[in-house]
């Protein structure tokens, strides 16, 4: 049942890639880059869509800010369909995509907000003032008047925010702001992203950084190859893992068919590698009051192993066993 | 007021954002040597093959020359933003499109103008060729109306750009279309039949014929019906250019085009 007073809602929605090759004897691929997806985000709230690349976020944000149309499905912004009301939803939403480009290089971060203020009808009057706050609000005061070129990568970022939010925007579309942005500059950001919750701007955030979603956002939706394969407060999703543990070996040159080998232990949820640095290991997620330590060591065959440990599961355990449950 | 403001402020704007990256000590002699270096190459030919005279090939190859600002510049207002990934957060914009990308026209159409008028006075000037100074006025009329009208297909293929990111490279064909079929250098009576009537739907042919005539002394009354053709033929091709830009621009939201850098 679709909440009428719901900022941003989405049903069903599917956005199908057609891609051809070849000059005169063409293939087409197709890709079905969005399989269903259904969400609805309250006014105010700060939602998070979470998943990894390729997963979907970026094409069902761009469905969402009408610059992509659904192969089917709907949604709406603000009430306003993203169809069949492009411009009026236009009017009311703010766009920031994650990377260092998207401004114009050789103007200074001023002369891009003000070209942007035009674009969005900020009258004369109000851009002097609204570019100053927004200046003050990224903390880019002093350096307006330098080059973009200049700028560095956490710079820029806080500029596309900025630029987002000339024209005042009710809902805010955030996708992946942080990407490359170093751990400083990525916390400054994430505080600029919580102010505006507290100024009240309804938010929809796409990362692939659990902790971030963890700490800024109300809801999380996880998003797996184009479905929607986990829904709720950052609570809620901790709470899919929490009934059991994790065990960690550090394994030196493990085999896909061995970690394939492991998944198959009754009692074992997921299994995944992570490359730490120099060391090697092999995260297996444990269902409640299941051993499989003896197990999981007799598959791993004549693989070298270190250490061992147990831990509580994180909400980043749950991720990855969210996108990585078909396979894991 | 927004609209206006778009047009004027957002095209000027634009234009220098685009057109930053341009070191102005290669764009400005680029600009202004190559009309003069055109012009010189067929007005020798001419000399040396006994056809025509210096005003002759001064006025049509410093017009073929506004082409180049008209159809390389409006294609990159398009394709530059596209590299840049710029043009995703314009078109999500709610800026009417006609003032976004006609006021990028704007400057354009006046480095065309610009460009032409320089070489026609350089021409003169280096060939000591007998334009009087009197008809200046007018020839600048022209000039800018053929300028217009360059920047109109230079719009067409900026459309064009929306879906083939290489779509700049038709310009360097384009630009030779125009030097054959416009009667840049040789007059349409003298082409092959077929080839005036494609000629006389292309830019820039009415306005060459029309400053010729001016040159050699025309009064107003006898050029407008060239000028009016020539105005037309742009606005022909501006509305076309913005119907494309239009009509491809939901293309890309269809196909996914703009996401392809």
């Amino acid at each position: 049942m679709t909440d009428p007073q719901a900022a941003v809602v989405a049903r069903d929605l599917r956005r199908t890639f057609t891609t051809r090759q070849g000059m005169f004897r063409q293939t087409h691929k197709t890709v079905e880059a969005v399989k269903g997806v259904s969400f609805e985000i309250a006014p105010g709230e700060l939602f998070g869509l979470l998943g990894p690349n390729g997963a979907g976020k970026t094409t069902t944000i761009k469905m969402l800010i009408t610059l992509l149309l659904p192969t089917s499905g709907s949604a709406s912004v603000l009430g306003r369909d993203v169809v069949e009301d492009v411009r009026e939803v236009r009017r009311r939403i703010g766009y920031v995509f994650g990377g260092d480009r998207g401004l114009y290089e050789r103007l200074s971060g001023l002369d891009n907000l003000r070209y942007f203020s035009e674009l969005y009808g900020v009258s004369p009057r109000e851009q002097k003032q609204r570019i100053g706050e927004l200046l003050e609000l990224v903390g880019l005061t002093g350096r307006e008047e330098e080059k973009v070129e200049g700028y560095s990568r956490g710079m820029r970022q806080r500029l596309h925010i900025a630029r987002g939010l000339l024209h005042d925007p009710d809902v805010f579309f955030l996708d992946e702001p942080s990407i490359g942005i170093d751990p400083v500059g990525a916390r400054e950001l994430r505080a600029t992203v919580a102010g505006l919750r507290e100024q009240g701007k309804t938010v929809l955030l796409t990362t692939h950084y659990m902790f971030e979603a963890d700490e800024l956002c109300d809801r999380i939706a996880v998003i797996r190859e184009g479905e929607i394969v986990a829904e709720g407060t950052p609570a809620d999703l901790k709470g899919l893992v929490s009934a059991g543990r994790v065990l960690e070996v550090e394994t030196y040159g493990v085999a896909d068919a061995e970690v394939a080998s492991v998944r198959e232990v009754p009692g074992v949820r997921s299994a995944i590698v992570e490359e730490r640095g120099q060391v090697q290991v092999l995260v297996v997620s444990v269902e409640p009051g299941a051993e499989v330590t003896q197990q999981v060591l007799a598959r791993l065959g004549d693989t070298r192993v270190g250490r061992l440990s147990h831990r509580e599961p994180t909400l980043e355990d749950a991720y990855v066993e969210l996108v990585t449950g078909a396979d894991a | 007021m927004t609209s206006l403001r778009i047009f004027f402020i957002g095209g000027l704007m634009s234009f220098r954002a685009l057109f930053n990256w341009m070191n102005p000590w290669i764009f400005v002699p680029t600009i202004l040597l190559g009309p003069i270096t055109q012009i010189l190459l067929f007005a020798y030919v001419g000399r040396a093959a006994g056809v025509g005279d210096d005003e002759f090939f001064i006025i049509g190859n410093a017009l073929n020359y506004a082409a180049i600002p008209g159809m390389f510049a409006m294609t990159f207002t398009i394709g530059g933003e596209r590299f840049a990934q710029t043009l995703g957060l314009v078109l999500v914009s709610p800026a009417r499109r006609i003032p976004l990308f006609m006021g990028r026209a704007l400057p354009v159409i006046l480095t065309g103008w610009g460009t032409a008028m320089f070489g026609i006075v350089s021409g003169v000037w280096a060939l000591d060729a007998d334009i009087p100074w009197g008809s200046f006025p007018l020839v600048g009329l022209v000039v800018a109306v053929g300028a217009f009208a360059t920047a109109g297909i230079g719009l067409v293929m900026g459309a064009i750009n929306l879906v083939w990111r290489d779509g700049a490279t038709l310009g360097n064909v384009v630009f030779l279309v125009l030097l054959v079929f416009t009667g840049t250098n040789v007059a349409l009576e003298d082409l092959p039949g077929w080839m005036a009537p494609i000629g006389r739907c292309l830019p820039l042919t009415h306005a060459i014929e029309a400053t010729r005539m001016v040159a050699d002394g025309a009064a107003w009354g006898q050029v407008s019906g060239l000028v009016g053709t020539e105005m037309l033929i742009g606005a022909v091709y501006v509305v076309l250019g913005l119907a494309a830009l239009r009509w491809l621009e939901q293309m890309s939201r269809t196909h996914a085009t703009l996401d392809r850098v």
